[in-house]
């Protein structure tokens, strides 16, 4: 318990500085944001033109809406970009300084992200304000507050999974020099499978099984599901606990992949 | 005995000047192929991922035809050809354009623009096109490919003329993209940092991924005169299956005329600003 405690204060302590440090550029996060909420506006417009022209799309016009208005959100705040930094640093020998320390190197990729995201937000939300304003009229807005609760619980958990199989692919750099394409095949692949390019509903009637349950689906499109969609309690409770079960199981294996690396790490420079 | 060759002074007539652009651009060029060349596992690895994102590029395409026929008299063929269009502008910006605007924050925070400027030639050229990604050609290769399985599928047959029109907007399109770019990195003059412009661009240009057909009129307009990448992908397709005349093709080389001297213009303003890093 001591050990959780402590960790728990040295993050908090390294989320108050990364912050601080990160504010400096927070006109370039304004920007990054704007980047952000691009591709998902074009996406809306879009599948909107396919309704208003007769498409008989599976799900109706305010399910897309909402949807895409509530996408750019939910890819900012489970996204993690530390693949690239964290194989760097374990392929460069950072990761040896850290190991003499009372704290784990990942707890400062940890602060990075909720720093982070902290910032992205104040930038983020005032945008997705204007484009739901904009689209209100055929916005699902659930009245029940349970459901907001269990979407911002999903968003935890689809964060912490994110996190994971970044950590993951990054572990795979303490037997590979490069891992590069590997992150770049994530990013890829995570796309089409998370539904952040075109919702998973609107998949083809026979891969509706495998997308249903593959984990990319947990990281950003049930969460978005939850409020946009008409998920039945029954489906929701499933859901949730398929998204638990895959944090745990991504938690237990980076755990011992992490273990694994370790001791097969020698260190550079050391 | 000397060692160095007597040579002429720059001949400082405007004829001349572009010309010696050109021969610089070609000598960028020859560079570029021979560097390529020592990594071949980048271009490989280049025409990989290019090849699976245009994959991905289409499934949003293909999921959308499977509910319906057309959407505002785009066949499922025609959007495809658009795909292929779009392919070949993004890979030509991805190998001339964006490896230069992408070091921009560089060139003002470390000041290598320093060095730039002192060089015999201009500076807004060099930051431009200076440096060129040989491997991103493949996604250009591959952009055709789909073009032309596109425009069999949709038994488009254009004439000459329409391919004539159709390759001068590709370059209107492709010289507006540069300059909306190149005015948006300029901003590092007076931002310091623009890291994440790219970004911004690279998320807008996806609009041309699709008809402008698609859009509400408001964004048609915008994606028109503003963010013009309808010059460069919806207008060509458009030219290629006849039904669009001459005046559009006019209206991008005005348009494209224009860009490039307010883009000079602001360039120039930029420059005023610029106080040197490195010194």
């Amino acid at each position: 318990m001591n050990a959780v405690v402590r960790n728990l204060r040295v993050l908090r302590r390294m989320t108050a500085a990364e912050i601080a440090q990160q504010s400096v550029y927070r006109g370039a996060w304004l920007i990054f944001m704007l980047a952000n909420i691009c591709v998902p506006i074009i996406s809306l417009l879009i599948w909107r033109t396919a309704i208003a022209n007769g498409a008989q799309l599976p799900i109706d016009e305010r399910y897309v809406t909402t949807y895409f208005v509530l996408l750019g959100f939910v890819t900012m705040a489970t996204s993690s970009w530390m693949a690239g930094f964290l194989a760097n640093d374990i392929r460069l020998g950072k990761l040896s300084t850290w190991m003499v320390r009372p704290a784990s190197l990942l707890v400062g990729f940890v602060a990075n992200n909720l720093s982070e995201k902290f910032l992205k937000l104040f930038a983020l939300v005032p945008m997705i304000g204007i484009v739901w304003w904009i689209f209100r009229d055929s916005m699902n807005i659930p009245a029940s507050l349970g459901r907001w609760v269990l979407f911002a619980f999903s968003i935890v958990l689809g964060a912490i999974l994110v996190f994971t199989i970044d950590i993951l692919i990054a572990a795979l750099a303490f037997w590979m020099d490069d891992v590069s394409a590997l992150v770049q095949a994530r990013v890829i692949i995570a796309g089409v499978l998370s539904g952040s390019v075109v919702p998973l509903a609107l998949m083809p009637e026979w891969s509706q099984g495998f997308v249903d349950h593959q984990p990319f689906r947990y990281t950003v499109s049930f969460p978005v599901e939850i409020v946009a969609g008409e998920l039945s309690g029954g489906d929701l409770v499933a859901g949730l606990g398929i998204q638990f079960g895959y944090v745990v199981a991504a938690g237990v294996l980076a755990r011992l992949v992490w273990a694994a690396g370790i001791r097969a790490y020698s260190a550079v420079g050391a | 005995m000397s060692y160095v060759e007597v040579r002429q002074p720059l001949d400082r007539s405007w004829w001349h000047r572009q010309w010696r652009h050109v021969r610089l651009w070609r000598r960028f060029l020859a560079q570029a192929v021979v560097r390529e060349t020592q990594y071949r596992a980048h271009f490989l690895t280049t025409l990989l991922v290019g090849l699976v994102q245009l994959g991905l590029g289409i499934v949003p395409t293909l999921l959308l035809f499977g509910f319906t026929q057309e959407v505002h008299g785009w066949s499922r063929a025609e959007v495809i050809t658009l795909v292929g269009v779009f392919q070949i502008v993004t890979g030509l910006m991805a190998a001339f354009v964006a490896p230069n605007l992408n070091r921009m924050t560089a060139y003002l925070t470390e000041g290598e623009l320093d060095g730039v400027l002192l060089r015999p030639v201009s500076s807004q050229f060099y930051l431009t096109l200076r440096w060129i990604n040989v491997a991103e050609l493949s996604n250009v290769a591959s952009g055709i490919v789909v073009l032309v399985l596109g425009l069999v599928q949709s038994g488009i047959s254009p004439t000459i003329g329409q391919v004539v029109q159709a390759v001068v907007l590709v370059v209107c399109g492709l010289v507006l993209l540069t300059c909306v770019w190149s005015a948006m990195s300029c901003l590092a003059f007076w931002l310091q940092s623009v890291g994440p412009i790219g970004a911004v661009y690279l998320g807008l240009v996806e609009a041309g991924r699709y008809p402008l057909a698609f859009f509400p009129v408001a964004v048609r307009t915008f994606l028109t005169f503003a963010f013009p990448v309808a010059f460069a992908t919806t207008f060509p397709v458009r030219a290629l299956a006849g039904d669009l005349g001459w005046s559009p093709v006019a209206l991008g080389a005005g348009l494209s005329v224009v860009a490039v001297m307010l883009i000079r213009l602001l360039w120039r303003r930029g420059l005023r600003t610029y106080a040197s890093a490195s010194s």
